[in-house]
């Protein structure tokens, strides 16, 4: 890699484009991750235009290093398409949120060979099987009851 | 008709009737009961057309007379229709004096490269004029008399359909003049006998008697086939006439005229003997002779004129032209004639023998034919100009007089509502007289009573065989010994190069067979064969049609004589058979007519010719046979003994090995069938469970890779956004690879 980079007169110096380079290179990896070990859906885009803005650093580290704003240009073209994008991927995500009520991605498992299971997780997260204590408004004239092993409950409002 | 030449006319023999079946295959179902007319006119146009050509040919041929015999020329005329097949340098002769086959002297006009040429060409010489008016006329009559026959039958269209398709393949096998398009016939009418005897193949046994005729002809094929190859090998060409060469050059063919007048042009030895047995094999299937001849008492479960035709008179006799045709080849082999005339009389023997035990009359029938075809054999092997032109006499008259009585054991069959056990009926001269009256000018025919056709044609084979037994009876005539032979051939061949180009004095064992003491044996055989033929042809006669008048229930409201339509071609037959054996014989006309035919125009067989001497002693001996055969069956079944079981009683265990057939067909099954039934049922087993399996167990495979694939098919997107990843990831790793190396 040196040999090609060395061919032409940057107007940049090296350690510049190796050094955005490499952030570059950490944003889009990241964002790789992102969409292969999340589930929620808008967690996912998330990661996908962070794929984007990490291909935009090497772009514009580029064509700094080379002097030609060819590389500018087209992260504005790359910002207003991934803009244009988000808008369609949410309703896309609003629309499965619709049909499933989940934003899990593994919701999405009909077209699959007919003898695979269902991917269902191992362990359910544990549900909350405590009931969730409303405050109640004592009527009027009489003292509410007062629970010492119930320490969420305030005394006062 | 003078307009036509020749050629077209020897064209339109074998055109006119294919025409005619052409006809009956597209038209027959719209002309349904008038579906023989396409058929019949054709083959009549083609007799008529054949009996010019014969009065043409007769003409060329001349007369002379028995007082100044003088050598006659040979007359042939070829035409050729198109060119078959062209390979050409596909024939070199050997360089220098290695031959193509160790041992064999090749003949010396082997004169640079060769083609491979097949010329569809036909010839027309005595042989093959005489052989189409036979094939054709009778041909007619056996039609004209189907039309009576398979009347009502539902395949009557495909009846004649096939009846002229086979005097088609028939005419073009005798007038070819290449071996290998007569080899093409020689299969066409092996097929159209298959669909005949087959013709009502929803019975098992035509099925199965039609499989039986096929395959046993097949092993005759082979041998003609490799008597073709080994023809190529030895004479560089397969035709019979000589062709011109594009440079000028005469080609002599197998049999034509350059080569015939050259004493050294046909190859002896073992290649030649070779050659002539392997013919000998192919003629044996045809003919049904020793040990080919199974396949035709089976071939009488085919419709009656199918078997009158085919059986009788024409399909059989093809082997007996093959010979015929070929007699320069076998006249340098004598081995291989002495061959042909023990397979010929022990043939005659064998099924004279099992004929006298049969109560089938169209079983009988069908051994005579066998038997009267051996006798033929008998007579082409003793190598004599008598004997050739015995044996195509013989030929002319057995057509006439079988073919007669098949038809009359038709019309007596289908008057007895299908019934042709001669146990069943009796005396059926008062119920079909006229049919009674032809059957006995017929079997008189077949005994050899004279005046009849039989007399003659048996007479004379009778002589040649006695010449070739007894030599000194016969004067000059008689065969000199081998070395003599040598002799002879040393003054009278050409020397070529200091070297002898004929090497028939072989010390080969096969010539060892040619000595008088077996032709006396042979001679006797014929003659004790002479008195059983008439034994079981008067035998058949007096147990159908003298007796008390006995008719089976079958019959019903038939048995009666036969319609004019069917009575007719047997008064013609029976006429004929009753002068035409007197005519032929008193002018000489036959065996002067057939001594034009180049084949017979061969110095050897010339060189045979004796005199023609009527030898009263042996007539008087074949009388005397016919007679002790025929006072023998009346003895037994005249009147009221028709139906007595007179030969089961006399022969004892005897007629069991006749009535069995000589076992031949139990042999056949133990040693040939059976043997190829278990392998083919072992080739059954390893393609089922071996082959089957293999297969299936291939297809598995598939399979197997796709269950193990299928699991990637998991509907998670991210697990398919993880497998492009992967991708990415290794064309990524790929080109830091390439860049660092």
């Amino acid at each position: 890699m040196m040999s090609l980079l060395s061919m032409t007169s940057p107007a940049a110096p090296m350690s510049v484009l190796q050094n955005a380079l490499i952030v570059g290179a950490i944003l889009f990896t990241l964002g790789i991750v992102g969409i292969l070990a999340r589930r929620n859906l808008i967690v996912m885009f998330l990661s996908a235009e962070l794929m984007l803005q990490g291909i935009s650093v090497s772009l514009v580290a580029w064509s700094r290093y080379h002097g030609d704003y060819g590389g500018h240009v087209l992260v504005i073209f790359i910002l207003a398409v991934a803009a244009c994008e988000a808008a369609v991927a949410l309703v896309f995500v609003l629309q499965a949120f619709g049909r499933t009520g989940r934003l899990d991605a593994s919701a999405w498992q009909s077209l699959r060979e007919s003898n695979l299971s269902w991917v269902v997780d191992r362990e359910l997260p544990e549900s909350d099987t405590v009931p969730p204590l409303w405050p109640t408004l004592a009527p009027a004239g009489v003292l509410p009851k007062a629970d010492e092993d119930e320490p969420l409950q305030r005394k006062h409002v | 008709m003078q307009q036509l030449s020749p050629s077209v006319l020897l064209v339109l023999v074998p055109a006119l009737p294919l025409v005619g079946a052409l006809l009956t295959m597209l038209l027959g179902r719209s002309l349904r009961s008038r579906a023989h007319l396409p058929a019949v006119v054709g083959i009549a146009a083609a007799a008529g057309v054949s009996l010019v050509l014969l009065a043409a040919t007769a003409a060329q041929v001349g007369n002379s007379s028995d007082a100044h015999p003088e050598p006659v020329r040979p007359v042939e005329m070829i035409t050729t229709l198109w060119q078959w097949a062209t390979v050409e340098d596909a024939y070199a002769p050997p360089s220098g004096s290695e031959a193509l086959v160790p041992g064999v002297v090749l003949p010396r006009d082997t004169s640079g490269v060769r083609a491979f040429s097949i010329p569809v060409a036909l010839r027309l010489d005595p042989l093959t004029a005489i052989m189409l008016s036979i094939i054709t006329c009778v041909g007619l009559l056996v039609a004209i008399y189907s039309i009576g026959y398979m009347h009502g039958d539902p395949g009557y269209a495909r009846f004649f359909a096939l009846f002229a398709l086979f005097v088609f393949s028939m005419s073009m096998l005798v007038a070819a003049s290449n071996f290998l398009i007569v080899y093409v016939f020689w299969e066409a009418v092996g097929a159209c006998s298959y669909l005949l005897i087959g013709f009502w193949f929803r019975r098992p046994e035509a099925a199965r008697a039609a499989k039986k005729a096929f395959l046993v002809n097949r092993v005759g094929d082979f041998g003609l086939a490799i008597a073709v190859f080994l023809l190529w090998m030895t004479y560089g060409t397969l035709d019979f006439h000589d062709t011109l060469s594009l440079d000028g050059t005469i080609l002599p063919g197998i049999l034509g005229q350059t080569r015939l007048a050259d004493a050294g042009g046909i190859v002896g030895g073992a290649v030649g003997a070779a050659i002539c047995l392997l013919l000998l094999l192919a003629a044996c299937g045809k003919s049904a002779q020793l040990p080919l001849h199974v396949w035709l008492p089976d071939a009488m479960e085919g419709p009656t004129p199918a078997s009158a035709l085919i059986h009788a008179a024409t399909m059989v006799t093809a082997g007996i032209y093959l010979i015929t045709r070929s007699a320069p080849l076998f006249m340098a082999c004598p081995g291989a004639l002495a061959m042909v005339s023990i397979v010929g009389a022990t043939t005659a023997l064998v099924a004279a023998l099992i004929a006298v035990v049969q109560n089938d009359l169209k079983r009988v029938l069908a051994y005579s034919t066998i038997s009267q075809l051996g006798y033929m054999f008998a007579s082409l092997g003793t190598g004599t100009m008598l004997g050739f032109t015995a044996a195509i006499f013989h030929l002319v008259t057995h057509a006439f007089f079988k073919a007669l009585l098949f038809l009359g054991a038709g019309s007596v069959m289908h008057s007895m509502g299908g019934v042709i056990d001669m146990r069943r009926f009796g005396g059926l001269w008062r119920v079909m007289p006229m049919t009674a009256a032809t059957f006995l000018a017929g079997a008189c025919a077949l005994a050899g009573v004279a005046p009849f056709a039989g007399f003659f044609s048996k007479d004379e084979i009778l002589t040649s065989l006695h010449s070739k037994a007894f030599p000194s009876v016969h004067g000059n005539h008689g065969p000199e010994s081998p070395a003599a032979e040598t002799a002879h051939l040393h003054l009278t061949s050409w020397m070529h190069d200091g070297r002898l180009a004929l090497d028939s004095s072989s010390t080969y064992g096969l010539d060892a067979i040619d000595r008088p003491e077996i032709w006396q044996i042979l001679f006797w055989m014929s003659l004790v064969t002479a008195g059983l033929t008439a034994f079981y042809t008067f035998r058949a006669v007096f147990m159908t049609f003298t007796g008390p008048t006995r008719v089976p229930e079958e019959a019903g409201h038939h048995a009666h004589e036969s319609p004019a339509v069917m009575t007719l071609p047997l008064v013609i037959l029976a006429v004929l058979s009753a002068v035409a054996g007197w005519w032929l014989f008193s002018t000489h006309w036959l065996s002067h007519f057939l001594s034009a035919t180049p084949s017979l125009t061969a110095p050897s067989v010339t060189r045979t010719v004796v005199p023609h001497l009527f030898h009263i002693d042996l007539a008087i001996q074949g009388t005397l046979a016919a007679a002790i055969g025929i006072a023998v069956a009346a003895i037994g079944h005249l009147g009221r003994r028709s139906d007595s079981p007179q030969m089961e009683r006399f022969l004892g265990p005897l007629g069991s090995l006749f009535a069995n057939k000589f076992f031949f067909d139990q042999i056949y099954t133990g040693l040939i069938v059976r043997p190829l039934e278990a392998l083919a049922l072992l080739a059954a087993i390893i393609d089922r469970s071996v082959i089957d399996r293999l297969v299936d167990w291939i297809a598995t495979i598939p399979l197997g890779v796709g269950a193990i694939v299928r699991q990637l098919q998991s509907g998670l997107m991210q697990r398919y956004a993880l497998a492009g990843v992967m991708g990415v990831l290794m064309i990524v790793l790929a080109l830091a690879w390439q860049l660092r190396g």
